[in-house]
């Protein structure tokens, strides 16, 4: 597939099955948690896998969870 | 369409459990584990506001630090107003991240917008931007498939083709669209399926189907 379809096919990407904005904020701190147990979140939410290839908001919003969640997810309350 | 938010997780974990108890107001380490958690929401915030300076522009760095201190207490607020609705399907330490990361997504959309509102020009359709614009060297068959798209475009509701200019091709942040136009990320969101939608389908009943990355034609 060359660069201009590949860009074609991603500008006009709406697969079916996609959750939408509501339902993955729901779950997305589950979603990245998969994601660093390294298990395959799309198994799980298929939905909002689908919809965080083609929203650029989620999108943004679970890459900043999953970053945040490694950096600073080993977190104890206080003893 | 619902994802099922029991799919994951068996309840909370030990450390999870623990941050919640501790949080309720009345336990013995209450406000020392708010402000453990002010804390560990604070640095996530200002990781956040950095991971999305781009957006922000020419901003200061003690606006910077106000974002992501307001950012901060906002989400502390609604973490505390919402632990019962901790069901333990994550770390409790990535669900309260969350709440800072939508804090600071939402408040970095604003500024952007209030500083840098989208122009006429991104909301306009005039031609397709030179990323995908056809060059004399592009074979026939892709010339007439961007031809084609252009014709689709026209078609569209106005909102789709608004939504679809600025976001798809103009790369205007999907939230500081949804602030221009009164509107909701979610709603923005489903303008731009439609239109994505229609024009894929515009694009097949003119004999030029978009393949997918499977080499399928939908």
């Amino acid at each position: 597939m060359s660069d201009h379809v590949r860009h074609l096919d991603e500008l006009l990407r709406s697969a079916d099955g996609d959750a939408g904005c509501t339902a993955g904020e729901a779950i997305l701190d589950a979603y990245v948690d998969l994601e660093l147990a390294g298990e395959d979140p799309a198994a799980v939410f298929p939905g909002t896998a689908i919809h965080l290839g083609s929203c650029p908001g989620c999108r943004a919003d679970h890459d900043g969870l999953l970053e945040a969640a490694r950096r600073f997810g080993d977190a104890a309350p206080p003893e | 369409m619902n994802e099922k938010p029991d799919a994951a997780g068996t309840g909370p974990d030990e450390e999870s459990g623990r941050w919640v108890a501790e949080l309720r107001a009345g336990h013995p380490r209450h406000d020392q584990a708010v402000a453990r958690l002010h804390e560990l929401l604070l640095r996530v915030a200002f990781h956040e506001v950095s991971r999305r300076r781009s957006q922000l522009g020419s901003i200061a760095g003690p606006e910077l630090e106000d974002l992501a201190q307001q950012s901060a207490d906002d989400a502390l607020m609604n973490i505390l107003r919402r632990l019962d609705d901790f069901r333990g399907l994550s770390r409790f330490s990535t669900w309260a991240y969350k709440f800072a990361v939508f804090e600071v997504s939402s408040k970095v959309a604003r500024h952007a917008w209030q500083r840098h509102p989208p122009t006429v020009d991104e909301l306009t359709w005039e031609r397709l931007p030179d990323t995908l614009s056809p060059r004399p060297e592009d074979r026939l068959e892709l010339r007439e498939q961007l031809g084609a798209l252009s014709s689709a475009i026209v078609h569209l509701t106005d909102r789709q083709r608004e939504v679809f200019v600025a976001v798809a091709l103009n790369d205007v942040p999907i939230d500081v669209l949804a602030l221009q136009l009164g509107s909701n990320r979610n709603a923005i969101y489903k303008n731009l399926f439609d239109a994505r939608r229609s024009l894929r389908a515009g694009l097949a009943a003119a004999g030029h189907p978009v393949l997918e990355e499977d080499g399928a034609a939908r």
